[in-house]
């Protein structure tokens, strides 16, 4: 996710790094990679363009305070800039609410509906889930059936083609839950009877908050849609979908800006669990490969004990095969591997798609396999020879080749570990370096 | 639909024509006492002295980079808001700065006339030749088995029920295969669609082998002597290899005549990466575009054919079963360039 923005805005950048006297020339280098990444990641043509004219001046007139070289000057403009550009992130309290969802048609809003439910529950607040959409064939079985895994009350009325009646006896059938999320219709910002409905349920629900959902692939046209939002029930926060694809969501932060609010959620995945908080600053570091330990601290210890996984040791380099099994236990807590990766800080390095694309089912595989290896194998697995592989096999009821694929699995992990030390471009002191100027 | 799109490709027309127009007009004083060999050096740009001879003998103008270089960089910003992929408008752009670019330009031929030329034969170039679904089904063998493939959320189930609904109308028999068996609600969906156009839909359990409820329809299909059979697949990521092999799976059993692939016009610079990545794993035969009723940019449309060279077959205009047209790229550069559509 954010790979392609990350890694040219992370080239534009290195290119700066390497010059030794940031000139007009390398400021307008920069500046124009910036602008090719950003406008390639759907941010808003006119967004970009006045970024990049204040990246531009500033770093051109500003005096570097004392004590900060001329290239760490304009690194710090960017990313100040970058983060303006983000917005602020939207509050998200725990208190008794309800909380009106729309969006564009086949943005996502029922499947986030779901997930934002299973967000509030687990924070431990009761939560009721209305179906205001009486359009969509399927839609309210789709609700129900993802609340009903839950086990979340979902009110939705199968005859009735009026939503309005439906938010109100939903209301009222709801009345004991906390966090009540009422699923709307999609719908465009040109279908004047549909906005006219919206602002309808808007009244009558009085919603706490107004969540705008956007599909993260939404291109120039994400401004204006927001804007037809905003104007008809005043969006107050922004929710990004489909993270999980190629799509980097450049057109939701036009729709931020145009709404004024800030992003509450990132939709990363299709499971009910796939529902990300959003950080701006630590969004752009992971952007400029400075990861961002911060959020991965936070998740891990929202699932795991901390010692599970010895982030130190992997980043040291030294990756044996009993790292490799304690990242597979944590796996299904923690996501897939690309997912855990994109949080460190591994400055622009690319995970081989088949490291990324081993499935879950491989992985239980493997574990067992590391099962039947004895306590020396799994911290030295050089000691693995033909034998050894053959009692291994047996032991976990595999065939050799299986055994010799997890090894082979591990080395191509190794080396890809290995390979982001030594970097030129030193991300580690420079992470330290932001973390000193915020 | 493209209204500031067209609005905005006239400005940009009316200024490379004003600025070809005082190319034209005045072949700056300047230059023209400039010693030959000093004009010389240039080597990348027609030779002075060429300029001269066309301009006299043959009362014709050689364009320089300068002339056009401003509003071919404005034309870049309008493509790129309105959806144009980034390497899709370098692609426009730079083909028609070659086409432009000291080409000779005889005095007679009106300005306006070569502005919208280049810009149309760059726009056509992009989209290529249509394909007309209706007279591809008339050719092929019966049951014609169409394949519809997207990511999630583009509209693939509502779509499959309006060219349903569409091929209906047009005299063929039709059936349905609920391929969508992951996402909840979407057998329900799809079910509720086929009754409203009165069609007949094949579908197994949630969760079933969407290949196998394929093959079913197909079955069906012989069995019956249905002309069509439109199969329906779940929404899914081009970067999870998993579920585009079982795509894949899906294509190898059902052995699709036409493979349709479903995107929003709406979408920004992904639609062309995503596109890329369904053709080169699954192959595309053809594309369909839904949503096009949100004053849409056209910029996916013209980005996801010159990615993967394929033609658009169909619009969806609206959430009616009505809502679908025809696509000819033809008439969307008519429409565009401000002409009258036949």
């Amino acid at each position: 996710m954010l790979d392609t923005l990350g890694s040219s805005l992370k080239d534009a950048l290195k290119k700066l790094a390497g010059k030794s006297v940031v000139d007009r020339a390398a400021v307008e280098e920069l500046v124009r990679d910036l602008q090719r990444a950003l406008i390639q990641a759907d941010v808003n043509v006119k967004m970009v363009l006045r970024l990049s004219q204040s990246i531009k001046t500033r770093s051109l007139e500003e005096e570097p305070p004392k004590g900060m070289g001329v290239r760490e000057h304009v690194l710090r403009i960017v990313y100040q800039e970058l983060v303006s550009l983000m917005g602020a992130s939207a509050p998200v309290d725990l208190s008794t609410q309800v909380i009106l969802m729309a969006g564009l048609q086949g943005s996502g809003k029922t499947t986030t509906t779901a997930k934002c439910a299973r967000f509030f529950q687990r924070k431990g607040l009761r939560v009721g889930v209305i179906c205001a959409d009486t359009f969509r064939p399927g839609a309210l079985d789709q609700l129900t059936t993802l609340c009903r895994r839950i086990n979340i009350p979902c009110y939705g009325e199968k005859d009735q083609t009026d939503a309005v009646v439906i938010v109100k006896n939903g209301l009222a059938d709801l009345h004991q839950v906390e966090v009540i999320l009422i699923d709307t219709q999609g719908r465009h910002a040109l279908e004047e009877h549909l906005i006219a409905e919206i602002i309808e349920i808007a009244r009558i629900s009085n919603p706490t908050h107004r969540w705008l959902v956007i599909d993260a692939a939404l291109g120039q046209q994400a401004s204006d849609q927001a804007r037809g939002f905003h104007e008809a029930i005043g969006i107050d926060g922004v929710i990004i979908t489909k993270m999980d694809g190629t799509a980097k969501g450049g057109g939701a932060l036009s729709a931020v800006t145009e709404t004024k609010s800030g992003i509450v959620f990132i939709g990363n995945g299709e499971t009910i669990e796939d529902l990300e908080r959003f950080d701006p600053s630590s969004f752009i570091s992971r952007l400029l490969g400075m990861g961002d330990l911060k959020l991965l601290v936070e998740r891990a210890e929202e699932v795991i004990s901390p010692e599970e996984v010895d982030v130190n040791a992997i980043l040291r380099g030294r990756f044996t095969l009993r790292d490799m099994y304690k990242q597979l236990e944590a796996l299904n807590k923690m996501g897939p591997l690309r997912q855990l990766m994109g949080m460190l800080p591994l400055g622009g390095m690319e995970i081989p798609q088949e490291a990324a694309d081993v499935t879950s089912t491989k992985m239980a595989r493997y574990k067992v396999i590391m099962d039947s290896m004895t306590a020396a194998e799994l911290d030295d697995p050089a000691v693995i020879g033909g034998s050894r592989i053959q009692r291994i096999a047996r032991g976990a009821g595999a065939t050799p080749e299986e055994v010799k694929e997890l090894l082979k699995y591990h080395r191509m992990m190794q080396q890809t570990l290995k390979g982001m030390r030594g970097n030129k471009f030193n991300l580690q002191r420079l992470m330290k370096r932001f973390g000193r100027i915020q | 639909m493209f209204d500031s799109f067209k609005q905005k490709l006239k400005n940009v027309q009316e200024k490379l024509g004003t600025s070809i127009q005082t190319a034209f007009t005045s072949p700056p004083p300047a230059e023209a006492s400039l010693p030959p060999q000093k004009a010389e050096k240039r080597s990348e740009s027609p030779r002075f002295v060429d300029k001269v001879k066309t301009l006299v003998r043959d009362r014709e103008l050689i364009l320089t980079a300068k002339d056009i270089d401003d509003p071919l960089t404005e034309l870049e910003l309008v493509l790129l808001e309105n959806d144009v992929a980034l390497p899709t408008t370098d692609a426009i752009i730079s083909a028609m700065r070659k086409d432009l670019l000291g080409k000779h330009r005889s005095i007679g031929s009106s300005i306006e006339n070569l502005v919208e030329d280049t810009l149309r034969s760059a726009l056509l170039g992009v989209l290529g030749s249509g394909l007309d679904v209706v007279s591809f089904i008339r050719s092929r063998e019966k049951p014609v088995k169409i394949l519809f493939t997207g990511v999630n959320g583009t509209g693939k189930t509502t779509s499959i029920a309006k060219v349903a609904h569409y091929l209906k109308k047009q005299g063929y028999s039709v059936v349905i295969a609920s391929g969508d068996t992951y996402r909840a609600g979407a057998l329900e969906q799809l079910a509720t669609h086929a009754q409203r156009v009165g069609i007949k839909v094949i579908q197994h359990q949630q969760g079933g082998d969407p290949s196998a409820v394929i093959f079913d329809a197909i079955q069906y299909a012989t069995a019956h002597t249905t002309d069509v059979v439109l199969a329906d697949t779940a929404g899914r990521f081009h970067n999870r290899a998993n579920l585009m092999s079982q795509l894949e799976k899906i294509r190898r059993v059902m052995k699709p005549d036409l493979v349709i692939y479903v995107d929003e016009a709406v979408a920004g610079n992904d639609a062309v990466i995503r596109a890329d990545e369904f053709h080169r794993l699954v192959g595309t035969d053809a594309v369909m575009l839904t949503k096009a009723d949100m004053d849409m940019k056209g910029g996916a449309a013209i980005s996801i054919t010159h990615t993967i060279g394929k033609p658009i077959v169909f619009l969806g205009t609206g959430q009616g079963y009505e809502d679908l047209r025809p696509f000819s790229p033809t008439a969307l550069v008519k429409e565009l360039l401000g002409e009258a559509v036949p």
